[in-house]
């Protein structure tokens, strides 16, 4: 028994030592190590994602032709609406691209897209984040923007192997500039995730919204991304305003609380956007590595 | 069987039970709250596992939890491997159900409160460390972690000690 207490003090003496070194051991050593751990689970959050696909497809199965068949009519019809609104918008690019070569102006960042399967949603008070089942070997990097159709779903906070983590808009991490629908001087507005209470839909907040701005009459406000700093594209809805937007205690501006675009907790496939060429951000914090830069050229 | 790497098997063996809380969260995900069985799972195995063996796997436990959340590094793990350490010295403690029990709640609740203060240090800006929102949510959280180790601490200690039969590890008066 005094061998197993002594091995015990022992024990506390190397805790309290490991513990001073893991404090001051630099941090690639960490980051490694949660990487380490993040790739033992994937294989694991890989079989739970195809098993609910895998779940879904019987689901699907079970359907009657007629309903299938009717679905497809649908599909065919949506498609063909599609394709008349690709050829205006094809229109519309051309002009855009001729007046920008006019003004010379820069070319707007440009994005690949890539699909991505929800795997686990992961809330708690202090995130509020998805894991998806494409990383960096599907060219998936940090601060990609994740969005589902024209709405705003998150940001990619961490990238690993072959999943990804996304901090969703209402996510204390997230921020991001926006527009508000009726504001006709188009202020800029900031977009911001915060703590949420548990048991309750997790919301975001809208601050610096002038004094002077009333939502349109009738309708709720939409808020729209900026495309300031070149992360998300501009026009895409972030969410709505809610009613009851309040004046802060200086008096100069006011705060609201949105509600995302898209039910965040239950969405089961998202797009990520990658830009084409490495960002203003992606570029400033390697400035060292001018030839990844060079590869993207 | 070489015991040496015990701990890695029966780690493989808790997995799916923390992946099965993970999933248990995620159907939960509109209502903001994160099921925590991690404390609890470190319990079967700190009665039968020698010292290091615990520690090891109390480790890759907490560290399995913080890899896929924005917790600061080591906070879980290192507070998950002190109770190992404390455990496998005071074997005595855990010798029986009813005493497994009050340490399963005790460890998993502590470990769910260390996760939760330290990921919560990043956001007192906007929501103070003594404030009704912050006790509110850690008592939440609290409360869901101690139903959760009371409710599966007999199905995962079964399973746990199947795995370590199967691996040969000493029975717990033995391991003393």
């Amino acid at each position: 028994m005094d061998n197993n207490r002594q091995g015990a003090k022992a024990s506390y003496v190397a805790l309290v030592f490991f513990t001073g070194l893991w404090m001051i051991l630099p941090s690639a050593v960490r980051r490694f190590n949660r990487e380490a751990f993040a790739e033992f689970q994937a294989p694991a959050l890989h079989l739970v994602g195809k098993g609910r696909d895998l779940a879904r497809y019987w689901e699907l199965q079970s359907r009657s032709p007629e309903e299938l068949v009717a679905a497809a009519r649908d599909l065919a019809r949506i498609n063909a609406a599609l394709e008349l609104k690709i050829h205006s918008l094809d229109d519309a690019r051309k002009e855009n691209t001729r007046l920008r070569e006019m003004l010379r102006y820069p070319q707007s960042t440009e994005f690949v897209t890539v699909v991505a399967r929800v795997s686990v949603r992961e809330t708690s008070s202090w995130w509020q984040r998805i894991i998806i089942r494409k990383g960096r070997s599907d060219g998936v990097r940090p601060g990609c923007p994740v969005v589902f159709g024209d709405r705003v779903i998150g940001r990619v906070s961490v990238v690993h192997l072959t999943t990804s983590e996304v901090d969703l808009v209402t996510s204390p991490g997230f921020r991001c500039t926006a527009f508000l629908e009726g504001d006709d001087q188009y202020h800029v507005v900031h977009v911001s995730g915060r703590a949420g209470l548990a048991l309750s839909a997790p919301r975001a907040m809208v601050s610096i919204i002038p004094l002077g701005y009333n939502p349109p009459a009738g309708q709720i406000a939409k808020v729209m991304t900026t495309g300031l700093g070149g992360v998300f594209p501009s026009g895409l809805t972030l969410g709505t305003l809610e009613a009851g937007v309040q004046t802060t205690s200086e008096k100069h501006m006011q705060t609201g609380a949105l509600t995302p675009a898209k039910e965040l907790s239950f969405i089961q496939e998202v797009s990520v956007l990658i830009p084409k060429y490495p960002t203003a951000g992606e570029i400033l914090l390697t400035p060292a590595d001018t030839g990844k830069a060079e590869e993207f050229r | 069987m070489n015991l040496s790497w015990a701990w890695l098997f029966l780690l493989l063996a808790t997995f799916p039970w923390l992946l099965g809380v993970d999933l248990l969260s995620d159907s939960i995900a509109a209502s903001g709250v994160c099921l925590f069985i991690s404390g609890a799972a470190i319990i079967a195995p700190c009665r039968r596992l020698r010292r290091w063996q615990a520690v090891l796997f109390s480790a890759c436990v907490g560290f399995l939890f913080e890899s896929m959340r924005p917790i600061p590094d080591g906070s879980l793990a290192l507070l998950l491997v002190l109770a190992a350490i404390y455990l496998t010295s005071h074997r005595d403690e855990i010798r029986d159900m009813p005493k497994m029990f009050w340490a399963a709640v005790l460890v998993n609740g502590l470990a769910c409160t260390v996760w939760f203060i330290a990921a919560g240090l990043a956001h007192l800006k906007e929501v103070p460390l003594f404030s009704l929102h912050f006790l509110g949510q850690w008592l939440l959280h609290l409360l869901l972690a101690t139903i959760l180790a009371v409710l599966l601490l007999v199905p995962l200690a079964l399973v746990q000690n199947f795995a370590m039969d199967k691996i040969g590890v000493p029975k717990p008066d033995e391991a003393a």
